[in-house]
């Protein structure tokens, strides 16, 4: 089959758009595609200036998605001296799986010239991902725990290396299963702070894929999601034509059930119905934007505080993270 | 049409396929999505919907994790 723009061999069919593409063709696509992103959600704002630059921390884990952001914005950006870049990276206490994709974010941001900078749980709260799956204290999966951990650490460092904006490497899978999730949960104020947090557009113009935009939010540095209408593939394609230093080895603790049903179910629409995660996100974006028109803002129950031991917002006494460290140093 | 479909890292599968069966065709029965790999012959990757004309495939995961 030949490219549709070139006549080059191809090596993708994108059934939901019917295009065959190029290895060539397929960068192209994907970074005109997230560039499209980021001018529709406004993310360059106008207060970004040469002498007042914007600084923009990315969620760099070493996989596939926050190589490929990383890249691209590079690619984007570094010549634009409104917008400074930085990449921050975790190191959670997994064996054998995070020294090798940390050793990629170096070799990244190396190759790059980007500042990055990594921490771990370890040296933050004393804990280890390897031993926290064995104690398990509330009997959940290593995710849950995980993902306190991390949100608390990319909160707290992006607050302190003074960013305006928090990016990270969501695709449009990662992002249609848990518009999937949020709406087959039934939680509305979820879908709400989806919106508020990650999706909203931050300017409104002709171009938004809502007219309706994000609250400014003074609890947490504003989320943005640049990859959000690539498909995985599509992403772990790019970095492997571009010959990207990314890590693809799954996390060995990696369990999330329900995720894993939703993302079976998703695949499966999409190839009998090729769009499907498209017109999910679609339709879950302007559904988003009236939820949050009704529960978000002003409007919302949560009342953000400070937790009572480490200062981070929380609408309780003590944040999740602080309860589950908790409940770690009683097992 | 009898093809070897070789997963990069774990098994390989002998398959019988229709003589008009394309290069998506062979994931099903070896219970893979086309939107999680990619098919390569001789290193090339494949499109999806493009007619099998080889009878030796290699299957790389694409996704394991952000």
């Amino acid at each position: 089959m030949e490219c549709d723009k070139c006549g080059e061999n191809a090596v993708l069919h994108a059934a939901y758009s019917g295009l065959h593409l190029c290895e060539s063709h397929l960068c192209r696509a994907v970074t005109k595609r997230v560039r499209r992103r980021i001018r529709e959600d406004g993310l360059v704002s106008d207060d970004a200036t040469v002498e007042d630059p914007e600084t923009w921390v990315i969620g760099l884990s070493g996989g596939k998605d926050s190589v490929v952001l990383t890249q691209i914005l590079h690619d984007t950006f570094a010549e634009d001296p409104r917008i400074e870049l930085v990449a921050l990276s975790i190191h959670e206490g997994i064996e054998g799986y995070r020294d090798a994709s940390l050793e990629a974010c170096e070799e990244l941001t190396d190759d790059l010239g980007i500042e990055h900078v990594t921490v771990s749980y370890a040296e933050e709260f004393g804990v280890q991902m390897d031993d926290v799956v064995e104690d398990d204290p509330e009997g959940m999966a290593a995710c849950a725990y995980c993902g306190v951990f991390r949100r608390d650490l990319l909160s707290k460092y992006a607050e302190e290396l003074d960013a305006d904006k928090l990016l990270t490497g969501h695709n449009l899978d990662d992002e249609a299963e848990t518009a999937l999730m949020n709406f087959l949960e039934g939680d509305i104020s979820q879908i709400a702070k989806h919106f508020e947090a990650s999706l909203g557009p931050f300017d409104s113009s002709a171009d938004a894929p809502t007219e309706q935009t994000r609250e400014a939010q003074d609890h947490h540095i504003p989320r943005a999601k640049p990859l959000r209408d690539i498909p995985e593939k599509e992403v772990a394609l790019y970095a492997r034509f571009q010959d990207l230093p990314a890590h693809i080895t799954e996390c060995p603790h990696a369990e999330e059930a329900y995720r894993g049903e939703i993302q079976e179910l998703m695949l499966g629409l999409e190839e009998n119905h090729p769009g499907t995660r498209h017109s999910i996100m679609a339709g879950y974006e302007k559904l988003a934007a009236l939820a949050a028109d009704t529960y978000g803002g002003e409007n919302g129950d949560t009342d953000y505080g400070e937790c009572e031991n480490c200062g981070a917002p929380t609408a309780r006494d003590l944040c999740r993270k602080c309860n589950l460290l908790d409940a770690l140093e009683a097992v | 049409m009898h093809v070897t479909v070789e997963i990069a890292g774990e098994d390989t599968h002998e398959l019988e396929v229709d003589a008009d069966a394309t290069y998506g065709d062979l994931l099903a029965p070896v219970d893979l999505s086309p939107h999680e790999v990619s098919v390569l012959v001789d290193g090339e990757h494949m499109p999806t919907d493009q007619p099998v004309e080889h009878d030796h495939v290699r299957v790389v995961r694409l996704i394991k994790g952000g």
